[in-house]
């Protein structure tokens, strides 16, 4: 495989730059890219904002470089004044060498010689990182030759070829041809992977590359770009916010926040022994989903600090447990942890942790969770809230013409059975396009169903349904949105917000009144600040006024839409906390949709796995978790990455291969049959069968139902 | 893609046709030509009117359905459009006109376009520098001038060029003066006419396309990819030509293909200060004139000019965007 790595190069590359696999083993571990005290600060409306303040690093060959931190915190801002890429508003200091070269110092076209050869990039969202307009061969080509003028035609494209075979692009040949829209999110990042490598980097910078991917793409593709840098050589940079991904990829970790690096070790130390407690918090705040949920999740107190008014001091004081004045007045330096090797840490109180050995549990207070109302009383004792059979669900294909004749149909919803009980949490998981969000806009409808049925509290919701009995039902049922932005109107102060369905109910002014303070209370808001506007409060916040307002009519069952997913690690794991609480305090159940597999694990006590519009597998969470039936389920849980670099390495991954098959496909036998990895291990009667006979849900242990013929029961 | 063109092709003609004919009813309806004659004086007699009316097809004492197939066989069958009240046949008058505008408009849609886009890309990569701050300042300018105004003013101009050199530089006339058989001394004679309208006519459609370029180019600029065309080792410049201006074009090109129905209304405003015999200017004078056959004469250019554009503007964004297809 190293062969297909030499340099394509042949003119313009100074020796240094020449290596052949020999010479690439020999410069492993030399320093390739060292960043010093580099300062980044934008000038906006709101101020300077002082993006990065003091990072530094360096970066060797062969190694990878986890740079983690939430919003904000300025990482992206850090890779891309490496790349040169900033605004041209930006304000940048200090010093990045580049194999001996001063970046920094560099013009636009003295940039452009390096960007794509000597460092290349991999960004965050596939979807828009390829120009619409030119095919797959058209941007490969132009990565190719805009460093190596004169590459003959046929050169180039045995080597666009080459690189789309390895990073897993079946008929490479042919889907040169091919345009973007043509490619999935998976694949168009494969090709931004094989872009990246396609002129031997000596760095690597990848901004979140699996963020927005799939759980089992997200897979595949750190499998590529870890097979990239084998190949390559390359140092990696690796920014993401997912402590999970970083424990698998990293070496090295640097830690962010408020642009300046707070701890730096390597992956073992880091999440073995954090010392700054900055660390510890994101650490403790993120659920496992490879354990079953012992305490509460501990959420860092306050918000993410705003850049462009830094408090004087260390920027996390306001936010820290252990925050003495001496962390009000200066802010302390990233220095050596003592007794730990290549460990530092910027925290003034790092021997007195060190001395008392705290770990985050003493460091933060792990609140007391409200003992659940129905807590002793079996399941099966518990009242069902909705129960839905055999739910189908589809949309129209229609043709482009004047007539809008349909063509076909996309099966979003084709086989959904579930039910919610009093005071339990059911997460629906799945890729995206599984039908997950279809479902609950199906409940939410309160329609009778295409096929299958809904009942809600005992009454089927049909078309008969008297008007009175709707709204009754609309008043039990609310929904939380994803995106808390969106989802509230940003003209309406919040108590209008939440006043909005109370005055649909008909209530008087007074009761209103006193029902907003009790609500704001309840989702532990500030009750004087209903004058304000969703857009002056955070985004935990904001998704704490969607909670209160779903609340404010008391219903009984809540549908919960990707409610924690646009938020920051350490705001949502106040939000989880927040919907646990109430659920034990006012026994709602919820119906939750989450891609999360760790936030899934962490809150829900059943869980039912969806691929393709069906359900293929249900059951109480640990037995889904720990004992996966069917065999999606069991790629899906081994897709998740585990935020512990120990479990991570040892981890035995089912990576699937390829996509989810178009929901317009009529499928005669099992929907995962394309995908599945047991049915390559069937005989060939067994498969026929997979291919022939849908699996019905079959319950194969108590309470664990799963849609495999061939199941196996260990 | 051709199978596309012919069954859209087709489409339109149907639709086209059902057009023309609802013109042709409505303005039977609305119109009356035997006004025209009746009000003159002496007031000529009841028999001669009829006469005249029937020999134009005009007559309302004919059963509208008989006039129809009548106006619409000698159009399928002889290309011929009829009458106008005054007797004078629509066809040539129209397409003497058309003619007018065509010359007209198409310089000045040319112009237009070339100096706009360019401005627009041209201050959208100095986006809130002086010289994008200086032109949309500019821009916006010439966007408030009504066109009547902006006409007399380059009149006025000219006029006071015209009596500063002492000689006829520009006409404010016309299109045409010369008679002789010089090809040269035609073309100069017809610059110096048609200078002054197609200036009054770029600049407003300069501006446009201007301000239109330049919000498609900045919403591209700064896609994520062409971050990605920069980061494979592209200069800003050159990630900016190659991927984010060829998507930007897109809308414009659709503009482009639509502003071709700008032809059949012409320039009513410039046309009616410049003197010039133009489309707009005729079916204005069409309707007030009760002239049957010319308004939907007129009609009918227009629907062909409205639909080829729209034709046009599908083949383009296709050509241009892989992402659509024409099928």
């Amino acid at each position: 495989m190293t062969m297909f790595f030499r340099k394509t190069k042949s003119t313009n590359n100074s020796a240094a730059q020449n290596q052949s696999p020999k010479r690439t083993a020999a410069a492993q571990g030399d320093v390739v890219l060292s960043v010093r005290d580099l300062h980044v600060s934008f000038a906006s409306e709101a101020g300077t904002v002082r993006a990065v303040r003091g990072m530094n690093f360096d970066l060797r060959r062969g190694e990878t470089l986890g740079i983690v931190g939430e919003s904000g915190s300025g990482k992206s801002v850090t890779s891309m004044s490496i790349m040169g890429l900033l605004d041209s508003n930006a304000k940048v200091t200090g010093s990045i060498t580049f194999r001996g070269e001063e970046l920094l110092t560099k013009t636009d076209a003295e940039m452009s010689k390096i960007r794509g050869d000597g460092i290349a990039m991999v960004f965050q969202d596939p979807l828009s990182a390829l120009t619409p307009v030119y095919s797959i061969g058209e941007q490969m080509k132009e990565a190719l030759v805009i460093h190596n003028p004169g590459m003959p035609e046929d050169e180039v494209e045995r080597r666009s070829i080459e690189l789309l075979e390895l990073v897993g692009i079946p008929n490479a040949k042919e889907r040169l041809k091919s345009y973007p829209h043509q490619f999935s999110g998976g694949m168009r990042q494969r090709v931004v992977i094989a872009m990246a490598i396609a002129n031997n980097p000596d760095v690597i910078i990848a901004d979140e590359p699996t963020t927005a991917l799939d759980v089992t793409i997200q897979a595949q593709v750190l499998d590529v770009l870890k097979k990239a840098q084998r190949e390559t050589g390359a140092a990696l940079i690796f920014i993401t916010h997912d402590l999970g991904v970083i424990a698998g990829v990293a070496d090295q970790i640097v830690v962010m926040y408020a642009g300046r690096p707070v701890e730096q070790a390597s992956v073992e130390d880091i999440f073995a022994h954090p010392v700054m407690p900055y660390t510890m918090g994101l650490l403790g705040a993120v659920p496992r989903p490879d354990r079953d949920k012992t305490d509460r999740l501990v959420p860092i107190p306050g918000s993410p600090v705003n850049l462009a008014a830094l408090p004087t001091g260390c920027p996390f004081a306001p936010r820290c447990p252990l925050a003495v004045d001496a962390c009000r007045a200066n802010e302390p330096n990233l220095e050596p942890v003592p007794g730990r090797n290549g460990q530092s840490a910027a925290c003034h109180r790092t021997r007195e942790i060190l001395d008392r050995g705290l770990t985050f549990r003493d460091v933060y207070e792990v609140g007391k969770g409200v003992a659940s109302k129905f807590a002793g009383v079996p399941r099966e004792r518990r009242a069902v809230v909705l129960d839905v059979q055999h739910l189908k669900k589809t949309f129209p294909l229609t043709s482009g013409g004047f007539l809008r004749r349909k063509i076909g149909e996309v099966h979003a919803v084709d086989d959904v059975t579930l039910d919610v009980r009093e005071g339990e949490t059911v997460a629906l998981v799945g890729e995206s396009g599984s039908g997950k969000s279809t479902t609950l806009l199906e409940i939410m409808n309160l329609q009778q169903p295409e096929s299958g049925s809904i009942t809600l509290f005992g009454q089927p919701v049909t078309k008969g349904l008297k008007r009175a009995q709707r709204r009754e039902l609309h008043h039990s049922v609310q929904y939380i949105f994803q995106d808390p932005m969106s989802s509230l109107d940003p003209r309406l102060p919040v108590y209008d917000v939440l006043a909005e369905p109370l005055k649909a109910l008909g209530w008087d002014r007074k009761r209103i009144n006193d029902r907003i303070g009790e609500l704001m209370e309840l989702v532990e808001l500030n009750p004087d600040q209903v004058d304000r506007f969703p857009t002056q409060f955070s985004g935990g916040q904001r998704q704490r006024i969607a909670i209160a307002r779903a609340l404010s009519v008391n219903p009984k069952l809540v549908l919960l839409d990707e409610p924690v997913s646009a938020l920051d690690v350490s705001i949502q794991a106040g939000v989880i906390n927040l919907l646990e609480d109430l659920q034990n305090k006012l026994g709602v159940a919820y119906l939750f949709v989450a891609h999360n597999l760790s936030v899934i694990r962490h809150i829900s006590s059943r869980v039912a796995v969806m691929y393709l519009g069906h359900i293929v597998e249900s059951g109480t969470t640990t037995e889904v978790f720990e004992h996966p039936l069917h065999p999606y389920t069991q790629a899906l849980m081994s897709a998740v990455p585990v935020p512990d670099p120990i479990a991570e390495r040892q981890r035995h991954r089912v990576v699937l291969q390829g996509e989810l098959p178009s929901p317009t496909e009529r499928i005669a036998g099992c929907p995962f049959a394309s995908r599945c990895p047991l049915r390559l291990t069937l005989s060939e009667e067994q498969r026929a069968m997979c291919d022939s006979q849908p699996p019905a849900l079959k319950q194969w242990q108590p309470d664990h139902v799963a849609a495999c013929h061939f199941a196996q029961v260990s | 893609m051709l199978k596309y063109i012919i069954k859209r092709i087709v489409n339109y003609a149907v639709m086209l046709f059902v057009a023309v004919s609802m013109t042709y009813f409505l303005a039977s309806a609305f119109m009356d030509p035997r006004s025209n004659y009746m009000s003159r004086h002496p007031q000529p007699p009841v028999e001669s009117v009829n006469r005249s009316l029937d020999n134009a097809n005009i007559n309302d004492q004919t059963p509208i359905i008989i006039r129809y197939l009548h106006w619409l066989k000698n159009v399928v069958t002889k290309w011929d459009w009829g009458l106008a009240p005054d007797q004078s046949p629509v066809g040539p008058a129209v397409a003497s006109r058309i003619s007018a505008s065509v010359q007209l408009v198409t310089i000045a849609t040319v112009l237009s376009i070339l100096i706009g886009v360019s401005i627009g890309v041209y201050t959208a990569i100095r986006q809130y520098k002086w010289q994008d701050r200086a032109l949309n300042v500019v821009a916006t300018f010439f966007l408030v001038i009504p066109p009547a105004v902006l006409g007399l003013f380059v009149a006025f101009g000219a006029i006071a060029l015209n009596n500063a050199a002492g000689a006829r530089i520009f006409f404010v006339t016309g299109l045409h003066s010369y008679e002789g058989s010089n090809p040269w001394l035609w073309f100069v004679d017809f610059l110096q006419h048609i200078v002054l309208p197609t200036i009054v006519i770029t600049i407003p459609g300069a501006v446009s396309y201007h301000l239109t370029q330049r919000t498609y180019l900045l919403d591209t600029m700064n896609a994520d990819y062409v971050r990605t065309a920069r980061a494979k080792g592209l200069t800003l410049n050159q990630a900016i030509r190659k991927h984010a201006l060829r998507t930007s074009l897109i809308p414009t090109t659709v503009n482009i293909a639509f502003s071709i129905a700008s032809v059949f209304t012409g320039a009513v405003i410039t046309e009616t200060v410049f003197a010039i015999n133009g489309l707009g200017r005729y079916f204005v004078t069409t309707i007030n004139n009760n002239d049957i056959n010319g308004a939907t004469a007129i009609a009918a250019f227009g629907g062909v000019c409205t639909l080829a554009g729209a034709l046009l503007a599908d083949i383009l964004s296709a050509w241009l965007d892989p992402r659509i297809r024409l099928s």
